[in-house]
């Protein structure tokens, strides 16, 4: 695909007052495994042209994935059409002008150079480690390479280009299920041996399993599960909807909504996240501080809201969270009783306005007594409000890669809301 | 087209054991009105093929967009290549198909009036009526009309001979006013989910009324009482609440892929085990649940599935006892059936297809029952309308769920609006517990369009139903 020809199309031939072109393709190798054998196997490249057009107030847009020219044709004719029909949209933007954009590095060599028979020599050795467990293993092998780019009338030109590699894998062996996953933009930081070994030794605390009532009791929180929290959590901190009254942070910039122990940013200074340099708006990333110490410094805002309210607008690209020194056993000493939690699972709003989630542990939970782990228990759900829950926090341990776009470290949190348990 | 006949004898001629094509051309159209603002009014148009290629005991999948002679057998040659792969690691582990005949045919959902041809300027306009009225209601600070129209053209090849033209469509409006009042905010949504019909179900509906009842019940919702301590109280539960927790609660868990443990590592497997077939009480003895995808007007009726099944009517439900799975030709076989329920569906022409559920309904009560004498027969509980949160285990065991409207009951009448109701059961608990379902005037279809699952993720669609239903010794309360 040549992007200069899709350019110099929708230039030479567009004829609205204004548009932005988006551009993104992709080529993936999945290799999804279960039980032991391959399920799935799938490759191949993908596209994706969008044109949003303005005529006046006036907007469309139309998405295809050829770049021949009888689609590109029907893009922008699908696009003008729509626009020319469309109301007059009262909170239409302009498209974004020429801004410098940061450099970043968002692709790595060794994802791009991975084969498809190294995913799957990986997928042997996974099933074949599970072998000598007398275990199942299921998990995916994926490799992904996109590209992106966008250019608007009005001079905005970006583009990029990143990689993700990831391999998980859940190990079943009886009644014990666990999982352990990598997925980072750099392949070469992958290592079987090392998280097989996580794995076995996570189904080996696993198997001494008792039954456990919900109750309100500490939790250490892994990286894993605290990310699934945090992506819901910032989804409210939207400041539209906030400014609304919808969420719970209405009229609570630069209040204390957190524990004073957290703090959230989105960062273009850790080289092992992802960080797109420019969001869909084209508004450039830059060093973005949501809450510092507790407090809710600035909320995700559109640039139309932003001209309303008077603010700078400004995007969530990745998110980080800093830790602190305090290790998982020193965690359990600090605290008479508690429950290390892996994962969390279908998670959902249960109040918006209030910012309450409910969700279910998933993937092993190990109840730990006087400063070290006794056992297993079963799964259990949560109602908890996670801006509330940042209050309880006690400790927090070394900030790590959770996946690409989240750098988190793990938590002691006291008094976890569990509400009701499951039979496993 | 040239190109199936290109791709089947392409991959004969490699030596696959089963090969198909799916060249798909899928056009959604999403108009999305956020007070009088349009967000979105995107026409999207994907296009390519997707070949599997099944060898050895294993499925290689290739897809393109680049319609040429040269690239056709380029992805033949390279989804032979992955099966090949595949093959090496399933050596002890191999998959078999069930066997099945072949078809020539067409299938083409009944549409009087396509969406895709009423001009875009009368969508808005009358999507822009709707939000106005609601608007207009001192108290609603956000009305939000969000509408899908989608259509999939499909061609279908397999070595068995079998060639399909398939045209599927489906529309879904979803209507929200959201209330703030008294430091607090709460929605309501009109949501029957989505048919696969035409604009002319837009055009049966009283938009107005619509409008108006929607932005009603917003108002009384934020002002409503919170229903306290969670209790053990009888449930009444309507088809548009219902249809999701039987989505969750029988849909997933009677996918045979998850109870398989295909599906362990992401969405997870199913408490219902092939040992349990036929012997196991899923619920009481007037649970039905029927797997059907002949439904009219159903999401998941498309004539044939993406192995090339015909759709199929079968009790998964029966007296209450578990009594079959939806299967596809690769999960049938595992558990020794020879024959496939036709439940495997991709989302695009990239997507590998996956066992989904089908369209899944519970059958009416057989005795005459309407929704005003369940109520007048319930001393204390909780009616509940229209979808809420929702969440659910990994094995499809424990749930808890809430909703869009509530009222309490109290002595056989609807005695006060409430807010944030949340119940929690599990299964076979919750099934087990239903002691009344409202006779067949009553049944109510409702449409999942994003159903999502897989990995690569993708969503699929069905259509559940029920009449009004009541669920005895739940536990309900109000959230924190």
């Amino acid at each position: 695909m040549n992007i200069k020809y899709i350019e110099q199309y929708v230039r030479t031939h567009c004829s609205a007052d204004d548009y932005v072109c988006y551009v993104t393709k992709s080529d993936t190798h999945e290799t999804r495994f279960a039980q032991n054998g391959i399920t799935q196997h799938l490759a191949g490249p993908k596209m994706r042209i969008t044109l949003s057009v303005a005529f006046g107030t006036k907007n469309g847009s139309c998405s295809v994935n050829l770049a021949d020219e009888a689609n590109l044709k029907l893009m922008v004719k699908t696009a003008e059409d729509i626009a020319r029909l469309a109301p007059e949209d009262p909170e239409a933007m302009p498209s974004p002008a020429f801004t410098e954009l940061p450099k970043v590095q968002n692709c790595a060599e060794a994802t791009k150079a991975l084969t498809p028979l190294q995913m799957v020599e990986i997928v042997q050795q996974s099933i074949n480690k599970a072998r000598t467990l007398d275990a199942t293993v299921s998990g995916m092998c994926e490799k992904h390479l996109r590209s992106s780019w966008m250019f608007s009338k009005n001079g905005f030109s970006g583009s990029d280009e990143s990689s993700t590699f990831g391999h998980s894998m859940t190990l079943k062996k009886k009644e014990v299920e666990t999982k352990v996953s990598y997925e980072a933009k750099d392949f070469a930081g992958f290592n079987l041996d090392r998280d097989f070994d996580r794995l076995a030794a996570q189904a080996e605390a696993l198997k001494d399993m008792h039954s456990f009532d919900p109750q309100k009791i500490a939790v250490i929180l892994r990286p894993e599960a605290l990310e699934e929290l945090i992506w819901f959590m910032t989804w409210m901190m939207n400041r539209r909807q906030s400014d609304e009254g919808l969420t719970p942070f209405t009229g609570k910039l630069d209040s204390p909504c957190f524990g004073d122990k957290f703090s959230l940013y989105s960062t273009l200074q850790k080289p092992e996240m992802i960080a797109s340099p420019y969001n869909g708006e084209g508004l450039p990333s830059k060093e973005s501080c949501w809450v510092e110490h507790g407090v809710l410094k600035n909320m995700p805002v559109n640039r139309w809201w932003a001209k309303q309210v008077g603010c700078e607008p400004m995007d969530a690209f990745n998110f980080y969270v800093p830790g602190g020194d305090t290790s998982e056993a020193e965690m359990m000493k600090m605290v008479p009783r508690g429950l290390i939690i892996n994962r969390f699972w279908y998670i959902r709003t249960v109040d918006m306005k209030a910012g309450e989630l409910t969700g279910m542990t998933r993937d092993g939970v190990l109840y730990f007594e006087n400063g070290e782990v006794k056992h297993a228990v079963n799964n259990l759900r949560f109602n908890e409000i996670p801006h509330e829950m940042t209050r309880r926090i006690l400790a927090l341990g070394k900030a790590a890669l959770a996946s690409p776009y989240a750098v988190l470290p793990t938590l002691l949190v006291d008094g976890f809301n569990f509400v009701d348990k499951t039979s496993f | 087209m040239k190109y199936l006949d290109l791709a089947m004898n392409a991959a004969a001629s490699l030596g696959a054991e089963y090969a198909d094509i799916r060249v798909q051309r899928t056009t959604d159209q999403v108009i999305f009105l956020r007070n009088l603002s349009l967000k979105s009014a995107n026409t999207n148009i994907i296009d390519g093929y997707g070949i599997r290629v099944f060898k050895d005991g294993a499925w290689g999948f290739a897809h393109n967009n680049v319609f040429s002679d040269e690239a056709v057998l380029a992805t033949v040659q390279k989804a032979y290549d992955i099966a090949k792969l595949s093959a090496t690691v399933n050596k002890d582990k191999k998959l078999r198909l069930a066997p099945e005949r072949s078809y020539i045919a067409t299938y083409k959902t009944p549409v009087k009036i396509d969406p895709f041809d009423i001009p875009l300027s009368q969508k808005v306009e009358l999507m822009m009526e709707v939000n106005r009225t609601m608007l207009a209601y001192e108290g609603i600070r956000q009305a939000v009309f969000y509408l899908i129209m989608h259509k999939d053209e499909k061609l279908f090849a397999s070595t068995l001979g079998t060639r399909l033209d398939i045209t599927y469509q489906f529309i879904d409006p979803m209507i929200t006013a959201t209330a703030v009042a008294d430091g607090d905010s709460q929605s309501r949504t009109f949501d029957e989910g989505g048919r696969a019909v035409g604009w002319e179900w837009i055009e049966s509906l009283d938009l107005d009324q619509i409008a108006r009842q929607t932005a009603q019940e917003a108002l009384i919702k934020v002002k409503a009482d919170t229903l306290g301590p969670e209790e053990r109280r009888s449930l009444i539960l309507d088809p548009n609440h219902l249809g999701l927790t039987m989505h969750e609660s029988v849909g997933h868990p009677t996918e045979l892929d998850r109870v398989l443990g295909w599906e362990a590592d992401y969405a997870g497997i199913s408490f219902a085990t092939p040992e349990k077939l036929k012997n196991y009480r899923y619920g009481s003895d007037i649970v039905n649940f029927v797997g059907d995808n002949t439904l009219t007007e159903g999401l998941a009726t498309l004539g044939f599935d993406d192995d090339g099944v015909p759709g199929q009517k079968w009790h998964i439900i029966k007296d209450g006892i578990l009594n079959e799975y939806g299967s596809t030709r690769d999960t049938a076989m595992e558990i020794g059936l020879d024959y496939s329920r036709g439940c495997n569906r991709a989302t695009y022409y990239f997507d590998q297809p996956i066992n989904r559920i089908p369209n899944l309904y519970l059958l009416p009560g057989t005795k005459p029952l309407t929704p005003a004498e369940l109520i007048g027969d319930t001393e204390d509980g909780v009616y509940i309308q229209g979808r809420g949160s929702f969440s659910i285990d990994q094995h499809r065991v424990n749930f808890q769920f809430g909703g869009d409207f509530f009222w309490e009951i109290k002595n056989g009448k609807l005695f006060r609006p409430l807010k944030k109701v949340l119940y929690k059961s599990c299964n076979p608990e919750f099934w087990n517990s239903c002691d009344a379902i409202c006779d067949e005037r009553f049944w109510r279809p409702f449409g999942v369009v994003n159903c999502g699952k897989g990995q690569p993720s993708q969503t699929a669609r069905m259509t559940h139903g029920s009449a009004p239903a009541r669920f005895r010794n739940i536990r309900v309360g109000g959230s924190q």
